[in-house]
């Protein structure tokens, strides 16, 4: 691949960013998982923490916010290819020059960008609401965090979209998988609580490194070593995840082309 | 110079049935079909409803893999070389389906003028003239949910004509849309041929294929069974004549009476509510009237034609009448 087509690919990706923000921008069902659930879960949480210390409010505000992303990985990013084929569209993104895993990159960068509108709104649901004075204690590396978060989960998703095309009974289990990853992943309470041989599921988990590397750097103080740590497993699960989304792209796509299963029937 | 080459093109769809003993069922959609297209040649593919023609038009679009057979565009194999084909065809499969309807007509064309690869300037220009042509220049910016099916119909072909494809499939494009949207519709393919672009057009409406395509195959259960000039197939008719008798509530038993005729070639017959449009071919022309009304045996019936026959009729006869 050329330069020419690395930046080609990039400003379409964008457009694709930029287009299916719009489309979604009036789903309810996608306002749900982005702002509501994680809301109730922010409010349940806070409550929890009523007359705790600032920095417990901003675990919170940031874990709000993860959980939001999460599901917003979970069910838009996971059921987008699915999702285009129902309304007929996936024979038209199939059939254009511009590779698959592209547009679906750019789908899942919306997805991903729009879901951190929960955090936004989880901030201002305890500044506001709770009076929380919230602060954060490295502002710069938490941006660099959140930066390495985004692509980290968008690997993740590339990775899931085209299971759940291939495998219909893994995409029967997609609501049990919402609530384990909040847990195994450190988003509203230490994966420390948990039992050890939990440990090694939560390695494998991008979003358990983003937990980390953000969590970290709002609330704690974290030393400089365990934030580069988490932002080089990120960058490391990035690039495995994406290298095993370009294969399954390529099996997916085939596969559909042969079963004739890219319009439904 | 050849636009398309289609060799013994063939496609199985295999199906998983039962539940607790599965089997596979295997559905023969195109069993054999060779053609060629030229540069710059309009040519039609009719045929019954599960001919084949939507399942040739996607194996060429590279939306399907063949079972057996080749089929290049351009020279590029439809398989092998799928990437490289996308970049020089355009489609359109016929229905409101495949456009984002929570997006504005402008939206739609933008998105998919990026994911063809259309520099931006291109289509800041290409966008505009592609609504003028297509008749949506002053709908561009409201959302497509409340566009009419015709207008989604011409949208489809804006978005097809983003990347000034030389080639395009266009399967049943005017397929429900009203007769003033259908005629508006035809001007546009004409308008497109007079561009030079090469199109593969796949329709019921035989006065579409009559009056649209330089040729016509007519592919009846996956296979070509004939493929000439509308004229020439004209000529397969040429010894006949069409009696078309409107009646109102025939029998299946008049109807098998009807075709056991000697002199009745083949009988198509054209239901609409309480109606029934009986379409004879036979070579005793007025002659056979008597007998035919003899036949109809107390059946009330309307008005009674005898007519020249059509590309239609030959295409009845071609495809058994069983469409």
């Amino acid at each position: 691949m050329n330069f020419r087509n690395i930046f080609r690919y990039w400003r379409t990706m964008l457009t694709v960013a930029e287009v299916t923000l719009r489309h979604q921008l009036n789903d309810s069902f996608i306002l749900f998982a982005i702002l509501v659930q994680p809301l109730i879960i922010a409010v349940l949480a806070l409550f929890m923490l009523k007359d705790t210390a600032a920095n417990a409010a901003m675990f919170v505000v940031v874990g709000s916010g993860l959980t939001g992303l999460w599901s917003s990985l979970l069910f838009i990013s996971g059921n987008s290819i699915n999702a285009e084929r129902w309304q007929g569209t996936l024979e038209s993104l199939v059939g254009v020059p511009t590779p698959f895993d592209v547009i679906v990159f750019g789908k899942n960068l919306a997805n991903v960008v729009q879901s951190l509108l929960s955090m936004i709104v989880a901030y201002l649901l305890a500044a506001l609401f709770f009076g929380y004075s919230l602060h954060m204690d490295q502002p710069l590396l938490f941006f660099l965090s959140l930066f390495l978060s985004v692509f980290a989960f968008i690997s993740f998703g590339l990775v899931i979209a085209p299971i759940f095309v291939m495998y219909r009974e893994v995409q029967q289990w997609q609501n049990a998988m919402e609530y384990p990853v909040y847990i195994l992943a450190g988003f509203l309470f230490p994966v420390l609580l948990l039992p050890g041989w939990t440990t090694p599921i939560s390695y494998i988990l991008p979003p358990y490194w983003a937990a980390v590397a953000l969590h970290g750097t709002s609330t704690a103080s974290a030393p400089l070593e365990q934030t580069l740590f988490a932002w080089a497993m990120m960058v490391l699960l990035s690039i495995i995840f994406l290298f095993i989304a370009s294969r399954l792209f390529k099996i997916m796509l085939y596969k559909a082309r042969v079963d004739a299963t890219l319009d439904v029937q | 110079m050849n636009a398309i080459e289609v060799k013994n093109l063939q496609r199985v769809y295999r199906a998983h049935i039962g539940v607790i003993k599965r089997s596979i069922k295997e559905v023969m959609a195109v069993e054999d079909i060779s053609f060629e297209i030229k540069s710059g040649e309009l040519f039609g593919l009719l045929g019954p409803n599960g001919a084949g023609k939507t399942t040739t038009v996607k194996m060429l679009a590279t939306l399907l893999i063949p079972t057996k057979g080749t089929a290049t565009i351009l020279g590029y194999d439809v398989v092998k070389d799928a990437n490289e084909v996308r970049k020089h065809i355009g489609f359109i499969f016929g229905g409101e389906r495949g456009l984002y309807w929570r997006l504005s007509g402008i939206d739609n064309l933008r998105y998919f003028a990026s994911l063809y690869s259309v520099e931006p300037e291109v289509s800041k220009k290409r966008i505009p003239y592609l609504l003028e042509m297509v008749g949506l220049k002053d709908r561009g910016n409201e959302r497509v949910e409340g566009y009419s099916r015709g207008m989604k119909q011409r949208l489809h072909v804006a978005r097809t004509l983003l990347h000034d494809p030389e080639i395009l499939f266009l399967d049943e494009p005017t397929i429900g849309l009203d007769p003033v949207g259908a005629r508006d519709f035809r001007l546009v393919i004409r308008n497109l041929q007079s561009e030079q672009k090469t199109i593969l057009l796949t329709t019921h409406y035989m006065f579409e294929a009559d009056s649209l395509c330089q040729r016509v195959a007519v592919i009846d259960k996956g296979i070509i069974v004939a493929l000439d000039s509308p004229s020439e197939l004209k000529k397969h008719v040429a010894d006949l004549s069409v009696i078309e008798i409107e009646t109102f509530g025939t029998s299946d038993e008049i109807v098998e009476r009807l075709r056991a005729l000697s002199f009745v070639d083949s009988l198509h017959i054209e239901e609409q509510d309480q109606r029934q449009m009986l379409l004879i071919q036979t070579a005793r022309g007025a002659e056979a009237v008597p007998d035919v009304m003899n036949s109809l045996n107390g059946t009330r019936v309307g008005r009674v034609i005898v007519r020249e026959p059509t590309l239609e009729d030959a295409y009845v006869r071609l495809v058994g009448g069983h469409v």
